[in-house]
């Protein structure tokens, strides 16, 4: 079984229910296959998805919620990955959001099968993906690495951070300078001393 | 003096105490009536609030208000302290204020509305239903019913755009009077054409090329606009020429075309662009000088996407070539012009043409000099010369005046040095007419010529170093044969006569680097290239000073000392011809110029085709005091100067009103009007149309004002608009059931928390209008708070795209998971936009990176627990906010403001990891290089605090980073030496 198994996970898996849905043509960039799932697509270990036409809704409008209890507490992710395929979608959109929202899944809005398709695929492609691409890029100078490490500590700001560093000459004399000498340095107030002091000297974990 | 039609407008304003709303024409000096109807107000009324104005508005009403009012206006800012707020507010003084502070304060009850006067809303045309102000009145008309709103707006086309926008807004202000007050109202015209100002109209004709130019561009438009109408999407009606000349075209086709613009095909949002560049183009031809215009047109060559309709349309070539035409052309030696021969192109000719281009590369890349000589034409722009001759005439006029009746002269002491105000549409077009007046026409070509060649010089440096030369040349320089790259063959030509102009000027720009001394060293990135437009620059602005610019009069002098430096070494090489040209004799600066032409002159056989060279400025004549005023920057300015003759360079049509009104303010006034109009331009057709569409606006609004339907109350009371009567029903309606239920339950009122920065939108005063109440705070963590669990992030569809990129949205959504049970982000979409991100047709075939659908894929992956809510409008919104909050307690006020902030001792309330964390030392850590997700945890296994870290030797860090190169990366960064600032 293990051949399969390791297929599987590379895999979405699709519940039998979703046979004949036109959305399956655009799951294109990764492979899928029938499966017995509780979900409609199953794509990771601890995520799933549901698929809702906005059409469907409006015949079915407790279908959804029916469909979310199945779902039990199996799962981290749960996304309900919505078609918005009517006209008027101000009042349907809202019972889904209401719905979605009161029992812990997560709304996806598509307009297309096109775009339906994509937002599984790439869920299954970004499965291990670390979160760089969203977390904004840095710059990689130094002051601007420095900047981006000393204004953790709250209420320090861009000034105070030319101040430190022309003060002790590297950050390493910064995190070791004491009390008096982090005073001493113009526009670092008693709050901001105390607040850096502790970030460098209060130890990671609070032994309790 | 106040003119009679204020009196009028301000006795009827008066008559309706409850306010009302005032539309006049543009250029009827609002500022002034504003400024009357301020010096009305006694702080016994109580005090009285200037809401939304724009710094130029509110510097001319306090100039108007400055000679007679005991007090002027101050403003209220964020910067006071509340109580302070409190006690100004209770005054009885008149305020400037934001509508973002006003709406903050009327909320927290930090503003006595039983001491206000009134309220006075200046921008009324920019408002919407849902805006701010329409909140601010809503709240103030519910606490103090006495309190006028009067609301004013001097750009009629802008109140008439939309359905029954006039009436919307004046429901949602509470106002129940339209006063229309346009230039053909009986008082206004005749008070206005009592005496009027002598009006001399001066027709310029376009030069041949402009003519041209401007017949191509409106073929092009026209072209683009049948091709529109082919769509199917847009009310034809709109699609005329003439509305195409104005910037509110494109918001008509926006209006109609967002709420589909997702299923909109390229080729059609392509057209809307395409439109948009056509104006422009139109506009710059008669606002640029020929180099210029080239110029931008070589930009926009380069810009736009080979998508361009336009571009390749028929006749937009012409509008490139006839542009060339206006600065250069080439022509072979024996006299033969190269390009006349492919104007008027035909299939055959091409062919012709590329054959001499072939040959020509094989002569210019062997860089021996060839038989294409450049030949420069530098067309001037024909309004220069018509300006001049004004100007002489209008001396000539003065100084016969002035010598026949001395006597006379002692009346208007303060006007006798009659200063002559010639007024243009921006700064830049004032700075170079003021530098053809001082210096001669030609100079200026002349100057923007070399600039125009030197800009080229860099560009060709930057694309030879990039090594991608064979295919980039092809973009860049395709422009400078005039005629669109078709094929390769004709791009080799262009690329091969730029190669020599290049080498020329090369030549010629090193040499005088080698001149000049390296003292200018300052600003060594551009040295090479552009050390001529910089000199060249820098003496326009440098007599700019010394004119009488005000406003520019700071900036020039930064560029006083360098462009002394740098014009001084040229002293010695000046010799030759350079002060022939000189009006006013500055001869260091043109020296400079003459030597670099005469390098050029030798490499290269250059001719000059301007007939009125030299020889014009010799013999010119005398020149009045003239002041230039740029009509951007909206200042008082006629009543500052106080000019005799005025010349309008650019005819505007606000501009116009504001000289009437001058005139019928000063009768003793001979006032003489000067207007430079190009025959046959669109540049008329513009002027005549915005006349027209303000007419059409006031009469599109007289009738509107006939049927309008404004609500009342029995004391005559505006109700404001419908929905703030529906929710009230609503919840009167809810009250009742509650009590079927039995309980004597207290009518509990829905309450949200708005972080204080979310009053720049719309939402609050939407929910306000449901009828919940709004407790505005500064939140650290999140925009609204609904209930103890549930937190909310607003995203507008641009704030979503933006925060994403920038990581913002990544550190909010990690915050609020962190300090929430119920994180949730809203996305909210504009009403009038299309509900979507993008049409089917541009989603790839692939995941991209930096498609929206990845990013918000991957925030999920990141934060399964973050809800997402899809909405649709700010009304739609609301809805759902009161559906969620339906089985919600109420949220905290004191608590949300303290979630996120960590107390004295750095501690976070609610945060499950600080009990057990230094989460800021945690943080700190995970943003030093070197350390990772994967390593961060057993970093902190292997050491006790930050400190403790700083102190270990590279060895061991390695142990724990569990690597030699990441220990390393964070070992050097922590030891690196501070960059020293000095």
């Amino acid at each position: 079984s293990s051949p399969q198994s390791i297929q599987s996970r590379n895999a979405i898996l699709v519940s039998q229910r979703q046979k004949g849905n036109p959305l399956l043509k655009h799951i294109r960039n990764v492979r899928w296959a029938f499966a017995d799932v509780v979900c409609d697509y199953l794509l990771g270990q601890n995520s799933c998805a549901l698929y809702l036409s906005l059409r469907y809704h409006l015949l079915h409008p407790d279908y959804l919620y029916y469909r979310i209890r199945e779902l039990q507490k199996n799962f981290k992710l749960r996304i309900v990955l919505c078609h918005v395929d009517v006209e008027d979608v101000v009042k349907p959109l809202l019972e889904v959001t209401k719905t979605a929202l009161l029992h812990d899944c997560t709304l996806l809005c598509a307009w297309s099968l096109e775009e339906c398709g994509r937002y599984l695929e790439t869920i299954k492609v970004y499965e291990n993906k670390p979160a760089d691409l969203i977390q904004g890029q840095m710059d990689t100078d130094y002051l601007s690495r420095l900047t981006h490490a000393l204004t953790s500590v709250r209420s320090v700001n861009k000034t105070d951070v030319v101040t430190l560093g022309s003060t002790f000459g590297s950050l390493s004399h910064i995190m070791d300078a004491s009390m008096e000498d982090l005073a001493r340095c113009p526009g670092i107030g008693e709050r901001k001393v105390k607040r850096l002091y502790d970030t460098f000297h209060e130890p990671f974990k609070r032994v309790v | 003096m106040v003119l009679e039609f204020h009196q009028h407008i301000i006795a009827e304003l008066l008559q309706e105490p409850n306010g009302g709303l005032v539309i006049l024409s543009s250029g009827l000096s609002l500022p002034k009536l504003i400024a009357s109807v301020l010096l009305l107000h006694s702080p016994s009324q109580g005090t009285l609030l200037l809401l939304s104005s724009s710094p130029n508005l509110k510097s001319q009403i306090i100039h108007y208000l400055t000679p007679n009012a005991p007090l002027l206006p101050s403003e209220i800012t964020a910067d006071l302290p509340a109580n302070h707020r409190h006690t100004l507010y209770s005054s009885g003084q008149i305020f400037f204020v934001t509508p973002r502070i006003l709406i903050v304060d009327l909320l927290t009850q930090r503003l006595p509305t039983s001491n206000l006067a009134g309220l006075i809303i200046l921008n009324t045309h920019a408002l919407t239903e849902n805006s701010t102000e329409t909140f601010i009145c809503r709240i103030i008309k519910s606490l103090n019913r006495e309190a006028y709103i009067r609301a004013f707006s001097d750009k009629p086309t802008a109140m008439v755009s939309g359905f029954a926008k006039t009436e919307r807004i004046m429901k949602s202000l509470f106002i129940r009077k339209l006063h229309l007050w346009p230039r053909f109202q009986v008082n206004v015209s005749e008070e206005l054409e009592r005496e009027p100002p002598v009006v001399v109209d001066v027709r310029v004709s376009m030069s041949k090329y402009m003519g041209g130019i401007q017949k191509a561009i409106l073929e092009v438009m026209d072209a683009c606009l049948k091709e529109m109408r082919k769509t199917n999407k847009v009310d034809v009606e709109d699609l005329t020429v003439e509305n195409g000349l104005f910037k509110s075209f494109d918001e008509i086709l926006r209006r109609q075309l967002d709420p589909i613009w997702h299923i909109l095909g390229k080729k059609t949002k392509q057209l809307v662009s395409d439109l948009k560049t056509l104006r422009k183009l139109l506009d710059y031809l008669v606002r640029y000088d020929a180099v210029t215009y080239l110029k931008y047109l070589d930009t926009l060559r380069v810009s736009e996407s080979f998508r361009s309709v336009w571009i390749f349309a028929e006749s937009s070539y012409k509008i490139f070539d006839y542009a060339k035409k206006r600065v250069y052309r080439f022509t072979r030696s024996d006299g033969v012009e190269l390009n006349g021969q492919s104007k008027s192109v035909t299939g055959k000719k091409r062919k012709l043409k590329k054959v001499d281009n072939n040959e020509d590369e094989d002569g210019g890349t062997s860089s021996t000099s060839t038989k294409v000589v450049l030949e420069e034409v530098l067309e001037e722009a024909p309004k220069w010369k018509v300006l001049r001759e004004v100007l002489e005439e209008i001396e000539e006029e003065r100084l016969k005046q002035a010598s026949s009746r001395e006597e006379v002269l002692l009346d208007g002491e303060e006007n006798d040095h009659g200063i002559v105000l010639v007024a243009c549409k921006d700064e830049c077009s004032c700075m170079q007419l003021e530098d053809c007046i001082r210096n001669g026409s030609e100079k200026v070509m002349r100057e923007e010529w070399e600039k125009y060649l030197l800009s080229k010089v860099q560009l060709r440096s930057v694309q030879t170093s990039s090594k991608k030369k064979k295919s980039k040349e092809p973009k860049g320089y395709g422009i400078l044969d005039g005629v669109a790259p078709v094929t390769t063959a004709q791009n080799a030509e262009a690329s091969s006569v730029s190669k020599q102009e290049h080498d020329a000027l090369l030549a010629a720009a090193s040499k005088i680097r080698n001149q000049g001394k390296s003292d200018d060293g300052d600003n060594p990135k551009t040295y090479y290239g552009s050390k001529g437009p910089g000199r060249g620059r820098g003496k326009g602005r440098n007599r700019n000073g010394r004119a009488c610019v005000p406003q520019c009069a700071n900036k020039d002098s930064k560029n006083n000392s360098k462009a002394a430096i740098e014009d001084k070494p040229e002293i010695s090489g000046s010799g030759n011809e350079g002060p022939a040209d000189e009006i006013h004799s500055s001869v260091v600066g043109y020296s400079g110029g003459m030597l670099e032409t005469a390098f050029v002159e030798k490499e290269v056989q250059w001719k000059r085709s301007l007939k009125n060279d030299t020889a014009e400025s010799k013999d010119s004549k005398p020149l009045p005091p003239v002041h230039f005023y740029a009509l951007e920057s909206d200042q008082p300015i006629l009543d500052i100067l106080k000019p005799f003759v005025i010349v309008v360079y650019h005819p505007d049509m606000s501009f116009v009103r504001q000289i009437e009104v001058y005139k019928a303010e000063n009768p003793s006034i001979k006032l003489k009007v000067y207007f430079l109009f190009y025959e046959d331009s669109t540049e008329v057709q513009k002027f005549e149309a915005s006349i027209r569409r303000e007419n059409g606006a006031f009469e599109s609004l007289i009738r509107q004002k006939s049927f309008m339907m404004i609500p009342i109350d029995q004391d005559g009371h505006c109700l404001g608009l419908n929905s703030s009567t529906e929710a009230q029903a609503t919840t009167s309606q809810n009250a009742i059931t509650r009590k079927a239920g039995g309980r004597k339950e207290v009518e509990k009122e829905m309450q949200v928390i708005v972080d204080m920065r979310e009053f720049m939108s719309s939402l609050p005063n939407v929910l306000h209008q449901r009828g919940m109440r709004i407790i505005p705070v500064v939140l650290e963590v999140g925009d609204y708070i609904l209930s103890p669990l549930m937190c909310v992030e607003r995203k507008s569809i641009q704030d979503l795209f933006t925060s994403f990129t920038s990581g913002r949205l990544y550190h909010q959504v990690e915050t609020m998971v962190r300090y929430y049970r119920i994180p949730v982000l809203l996305i909210e979409f504009s009403q009038d936009k299309s509900f979507s991100f993008q049409s089917a047709s541009d989603i790839g075939d692939d995941v991209t990176p930096n498609n929206i659908i990845s990013k918000l894929s991957l925030l999920v992956l990141h934060f399964p627990r973050l809800r997402i809510i899809w909405s649709r409008s700010l009304h739609a919104t609301a809805e759902i906010f009161a559906a969620l909050k339906a089985n919600q307690d109420e949220p905290d006020e004191a608590k949300a403001i303290r979630v996120g902030v960590p107390s004295e001792d750095g501690i976070v309330e609610n945060d499950m990891r600080a009990e057990n964390y230094n989460t800021s030392a945690v943080e700190f850590l995970r943003r030093l290089p070197g350390v990772t997700d994967s390593n961060y945890r057993s970093i902190m296994d292997g050491c006790k605090s930050l400190a403790d870290l700083a102190l270990l030797p590279v060895e061991r860090l390695a142990e724990l980073m569990g690597g030699q190169k990441a220990a390393q990366t964070l070992r050097d960064f922590l030891d690196a030496k501070y960059p020293t600032l000095l």
